[in-house]
């Protein structure tokens, strides 16, 4: 197998620029891979082969004209399949979408088009994005490429987006983020996520689970990655009015620095000490290696998150279910059950509700404001567990019993709540052999010192360059 | 705060239809340990001091 699968977006990006190697050569290895693995890991619901090759053509003829588009000039990336992109099928994971082919580009998806980068496919996910386990009764479950034994899950809902990364057959993807789902999967994948601040990135053509929790963002195997993705595809949009007209830096740029004198705080209560031992044990070992490093460590409490389950439940919940009250009295039976379920669930929320959970998210916004203000960051678990096997119902965390679903998203859900930028990244393994993440919280609209730290801590540490070998 | 109450099938089916679903039922009694869940779990956002606190969606944007 082609060494080719195992380069970051920004080395492959660099070779190809310089001519080392060839698009069509990059996207023939990843096609190769797809072919070799994918029947196992279930990672896509569409490959685009004839159009991934065409495609590194044409950036092929521009690099030999001279004509270089950017960073990511003929760099292979695939979308999780709720990206509208244009004569390619967008489903949604779903059967009632599973003919719906758009007629145009989501916003992010032309962006990336235009900096140069080609698609290979598009990649599974939990139907319609609603559930953090990445599970598809139509396409099949995607699989967690760390254990090649038994069948654990991917983390969701961005699941494909996590085993295509995490098991080379892109070097990229976009994923969503409602509840965790960038960050879950990169958690359980071990792979680097970004959920960027509301309203950083467009979400225009991209299929909303709710619109005022949905973030979009990049999946990929470092935080320069994610730099790239994310500098390609910042900015404000009129088709997305939720976008920021604030001006897009060199995210790229502003990484490479030394992380001394930054001011780090450990989310102690309802993040760290409620993980499992070994997640707890990673997440305070990640914290010290930055000490050691130069950046000053301290341990904050946020005590309003006890509210984010059930105010953003509400919001989830509504949100979701304008979105598909059409289906829910039309195709019912097509969902998958779980989303089924949680969807008739929510037809029960009232709008007293629902305004109340948006007051409460005021709150939560404001504690987070205040921990960031005498800090440039903050320091937690992803997930409190590594994966979970399919059907695995129930977890002990720290401060008690949960049911998987829950603990998949507690520590996620908090800043869909307050919309601050999060980037979850690889910090060791369980004895087991799964991955482990953290999550680096930042201010609004300051993704570069979420990177930096990031991209700092992967310097140090060597667990983003560990690979799994799916069977 | 009132002690949540059990709800009756009954009403469940009042309110879907005023949302306009008609579920059998079979489909409702299968969801409504779902729902009394999840109402109580709202029950809670009644305890919060938001008196004065405007609603938020989004950061605002320059």
């Amino acid at each position: 197998m082609s060494d080719l699968v195992w380069l970051s977006m920004a080395e492959l990006g660099h070779m190809i620029s310089t001519k080392e190697i060839s698009p069509l050569e990059v996207v023939r290895a990843h096609l190769d891979r797809i072919a070799a693995l994918d029947g196992g890991l279930r990672a896509f619901i569409t490959v685009c082969a004839d159009g991934a090759l065409q495609a590194a053509r044409a950036a092929e003829t521009d690099l030999m004209a001279g004509k270089v588009a950017g960073p990511l000039h003929g760099v292979p990336w695939a979308p999780k399949d709720l990206y509208a992109t244009k004569g390619i099928r967008t489903t949604g994971g779903s059967k009632i979408l599973a003919e719906s082919i758009p007629s145009e580009d989501a916003t992010v998806v032309s962006r990336l088009s235009r900096a140069g980068a080609v698609v290979l496919g598009k990649l599974n996910m939990h139907e319609f994005a609603y559930g953090p386990e990445g599970l598809n009764a139509h396409y099949g479950d995607a699989r967690n490429p760390w254990d090649r034994n038994a069948h654990r899950i991917a983390g969701g809902s961005s699941s494909g987006s996590g085993v295509a990364v995490a098991a080379g057959l892109a070097p990229g993807s976009l994923g969503s983020d409602t509840g965790g789902s960038i960050r879950i999967p990169a958690s359980l994948c071990g792979i680097t996520g970004l959920k960027p601040t509301y309203g950083r990135v467009s979400r225009a053509g991209v299929l909303p689970l709710s619109w005022s929790m949905d973030h979009v963002g990049p999946m990929t195997r470092t935080a320069r990655d994610c730099a790239l993705i994310l500098g390609a595809i910042a900015g404000y949009d009129p088709a997305d009015p939720t976008t920021s007209v604030l001006p897009v830096p060199d995210y790229a740029a502003a990484l490479g620095g030394e992380v001394r004198g930054l001011r780090v705080g450990l989310l102690r209560a309802h993040f760290t000490d409620v993980a499992a031992p070994e997640v707890r044990a990673a997440i305070e070992a990640a914290a010290r290696r930055l000490e050691l490093a130069g950046a000053v460590v301290d341990e904050v409490n946020l005590t309003q998150v006890i509210h984010v389950a059930a105010a953003s439940s509400a919001i989830v919940a509504s949100e979701a279910v304008a979105y598909h009250a059409g289906w829910m009295r039309a195709r019912a039976q097509d969902y998958q059950p779980d989303v089924r379920e949680r969807l008739r669930i929510g037809a029960f929320v009232s709008g007293a509700h629902y305004v109340r959970a948006q007051q409460a998210r005021a709150l939560v916004r404001r504690e987070v404001d205040d921990a960031l203000a005498k800090r440039d960051v903050l320091l937690a678990p992803a997930t409190p567990i590594a994966a979970p096997a399919v059907g695995e119902r129930d977890t002990t965390l720290g401060d008690g019993p949960s049911d998987v679903r829950s603990a998949l998203i507690r520590l996620t859900r908090p800043f869909n709540f307050s919309g601050h930028p999060c980037c979850a990244a690889p910090c060791g393994f369980t004895a087991g052999g799964l991955p482990i993440g953290l999550q680096v919280v930042g201010r609004p609209f300051d993704e570069a010192t979420v990177l930096r730290v990031v991209d700092a801590y992967q310097r140090l540490t060597d667990w983003h360059t560990r690979r799994p070998e799916p069977a | 705060m009132l002690a949540p109450m059990e709800i009756p099938v009954e009403t469940l089916r009042r309110l879907a239809r005023l949302g306009g679903f008609a579920w059998t039922d079979a489909e409702l009694e299968a969801i409504r340990p779902g729902v009394q869940r999840l109402l109580e779990t709202l029950e809670r956002l009644e305890t919060l001091p938001l008196d004065g606190v405007e609603p938020t969606t989004q950061y605002r944007l320059l």
